[in-house]
């Protein structure tokens, strides 16, 4: 791309714009900039409101914050982009994570980083992958899993499939893994992420070893990640299921400021975060058909999970605020 | 050496590959068995069957014994959705064992089947990629995507009983491009399109170049079982409508459902309510298998076909939008 700033007539000339009988496909594709759409439009005023202008103005709107093309799963690079702004926000100044062993995720090569999971809402995952891509020598992009609850959700999972989450399943993880991608996975599943104030850090039970299988089977480390912070960000005093269920929702959580504070429930508490890595635990050596083999998937899926857990006690050891670590 | 039957010569698919066939094959080597005659220029046989009939099968037997057919290719499938359901089950599904019943007694060597990626169904829980071994399954209260299901599974069980019958079915992604007019088309050719609010899956649209190079390939060579037939990268809905300058206006799909099927049933609706779950669930397949054993990979992605098919339908589009602006 030139970096010189391109002139782009406001007012192109009869015909001199005008492609020839039946313009090639390329023509139809390109488009022009939102500030030269919206130019174009104020100088055309009111005999300008045709169709046409309207949905011109419309289209380079939605790609003034969206690619394009996207990858095979979805993910938006300006879109990302877009959004940056405010996740840094949250990453820097709100939550102002504290990050600590990134080195100990894979420079190159498949890996499955292995989190507990907390916070009503996925943040968790976002913080993680832009920890990684912010303090990781490589600056490596995480794929994160994500639970159907939200890659299913209405309006929600579009936006998380743009940002380069992929709805959790034996079938995405795998080709995500044997892509050489690093891919990010909560094993408590909802089971963590709506779970009560009262037991905030008490790991709940690692799904069925699924990840496990995973890592085994595509011989990817499994690195064991421990995120202190974000079970308090919304505290759940109690569930009210039986309302969120027939909407679909397994859970619906009533924290101190939802739903009573209504739309400001959704804001988080800013309480401060860390998020450590552990040695990474290998998996090459078992083979892929150790995948099989129940005893061995639930003695891994246990040494992880141990793993975590002692990472978030001895966190929280040393931890003397909620507000300021 | 005996002869190719193809079915559905009337449809986009079918046309193409038929005349593409008489140029590659020649024109004798070809047979239409067929309710409408092909083109005259092409100077292909023509055997008039309708599948529909009662006795189709007999009546394809005697075709497929007299003209030494080796090699059936059934194209005879609707893209859209039908009033006429009961028409539709006739021509697809009982049409599809009428022809493969006629080629096992025949003793064809192989029998070619087109078929669709909205059988896998579309449903939030899929994978990102749909693969041949997955299970089919449609929404089944949509009569259109039961009966390509059934078409489907009469072919599977035909391979199972006749080890000699070679089927090979294609499962194309929704056609997009230059001359393609189907129901996906004309919802592009709108100016305001319905989308379901909170939903923008991604979607796959094959160019008719790749879907013609699929089908030859699968005359080609001798291959058996379920192949996806994909472009090489799919499009989030949204996008796809952005990039064709429609303005998509969100409705919540429990409003959706109920008014589709109610304009469907008026007459003006374009699909039943149940169609929706292709505009709200993705059904993206994999392409691997068929590059690996049919030896086909697009040359197209999803974008390309799409823009392929604005150039096609608008080429004045800029020209228009400049006219309009001065």
């Amino acid at each position: 791309m030139s970096s010189r700033a391109k002139v782009v007539p406001l007012r192109p000339r009869r015909g001199a714009s005008a492609s020839p009988e039946g313009a090639p496909a390329a023509e139809a594709g390109r488009r022009d900039g939102l500030l030269v759409a919206v130019a174009r439009a104020l100088e055309a005023g009111r005999h300008g409101l045709t169709w046409e202008n309207v949905a011109a103005l419309w289209s380079a709107a939605y790609f003034s914050w969206h690619s394009e093309e996207v990858d095979d799963f979805g993910r938006d690079p300006k879109f990302t982009e877009a959004i940056r702004p405010l996740l840094e926000f949250l990453y820097t100044v709100w939550w102002r994570v504290e990050p600590a062993g990134v080195e100990n995720v894979p420079a190159e090569g498949p890996a499955l980083v292995v989190a507990n999971h907390s916070g009503v809402l996925p943040w968790d995952g976002i913080m993680i992958s832009l920890a990684l891509r912010h303090e990781h020598p490589a600056r490596r992009e995480c794929r994160m899993l994500a639970l159907d609850m939200f890659a299913l959700l209405p309006f929600l999972a579009p936006a998380l499939a743009r940002t380069g989450a992929v709805r959790a399943s034996q079938e995405n993880g795998e080709r995500l893994l044997r892509q050489g991608e690093l891919v990010g996975v909560f094993p408590e599943g909802v089971k963590g992420v709506g779970k009560r104030y009262r037991d905030r850090y008490k790991l709940a039970r690692f799904g069925r070893g699924g990840f496990v299988r995973l890592a085994l089977r595509t011989g990817a480390p499994i690195v064991p990640c421990a995120v202190v912070g974000a079970e308090e960000i919304h505290p759940v005093l109690a569930k009210a299921d039986w309302v969120g269920r027939p909407f679909g929702l397994p859970y619906l959580p009533i924290t101190p400021s939802f739903p009573l504070l209504g739309p400001l429930g959704v804001v988080p508490l800013p309480t401060k975060w860390s998020i450590d890595f552990a040695d990474p635990v290998p998996t090459a050596s078992y083979g892929p058909e150790a995948a099989d083999d129940p005893i061995l998937v639930n003695r891994l899926s246990e040494q992880v999970r141990s793993i975590v857990q002692r990472m978030i006690d001895g966190r929280l050891a040393r931890r003397r605020s909620v507000w300021f670590g | 050496m005996g002869r190719i039957a193809l079915t559905g010569t009337a449809s986009f698919l079918g046309a193409r590959l038929l005349r593409r066939l008489a140029e590659t094959k020649g024109p004798e080597k070809l047979l239409v068995v067929d309710v409408a005659p092909p083109p005259a220029a092409l100077d292909v046989r023509h055997r008039a069957v309708d599948l529909t009939e009662p006795a189709a099968d007999q009546r394809l037997l005697d075709v497929f014994r007299e003209e030494q057919v080796e090699t059936v290719l059934h194209f005879a499938f609707y893209t859209g959705p039908r009033r006429d359901a009961a028409h539709a089950h006739e021509l697809e599904s009982i049409g599809t064992l009428a022809v493969l019943a006629a080629g096992a007694a025949a003793g064809v060597g192989r029998v070619v089947m087109r078929s669709f990626t909205a059988v896998y169904g579309a449903r939030g829980q899929n994978p990102a990629f749909l693969t041949e071994d997955r299970a089919l399954q449609p929404e089944p209260a949509l009569a259109w995507a039961r009966d390509k299901l059934e078409a489907e599974q009469h072919a599977a069980s035909f391979a199972r009983r006749y080890p000699d019958l070679k089927v090979a079915v294609l499962r194309f992604a929704p056609l997009v491009g230059p001359r393609v007019h189907t129901f996906y088309t004309r919802i592009l050719d709108r100016r305001v399109v319905p989308v379901l609010m909170g939903y923008d899956p991604l979607v796959q649209m094959l160019h008719p170049d790749d879907a013609l190079a699929a089908a030859e390939a699968a005359v080609e060579r001798s291959v058996a079982g379920a192949f996806n037939v994909v472009p090489s990268r799919p499009i989030p809905l949204l996008t796809a409508l952005h990039l064709a300058g429609k303005i998509p206006v969100p409705v919540p799909h429990l409003i959706a459902y109920p008014l589709a099927d109610l304009m469907w049933s008026a007459g003006v609706g374009e699909a039943p309510g149940r169609f929706c779950d292709y505009v709200r669930f993705p059904f993206v397949a994999d392409g691997e298998r068929a590059r690996r054993e049919l030896g086909f990979t697009p040359r197209h992605a999803s974008r390309d076909a799409l823009l392929a098919y604005l150039g096609y339908r608008h080429p004045h589009a800029r020209l228009r939008a400049a006219q309009a602006s001065t």
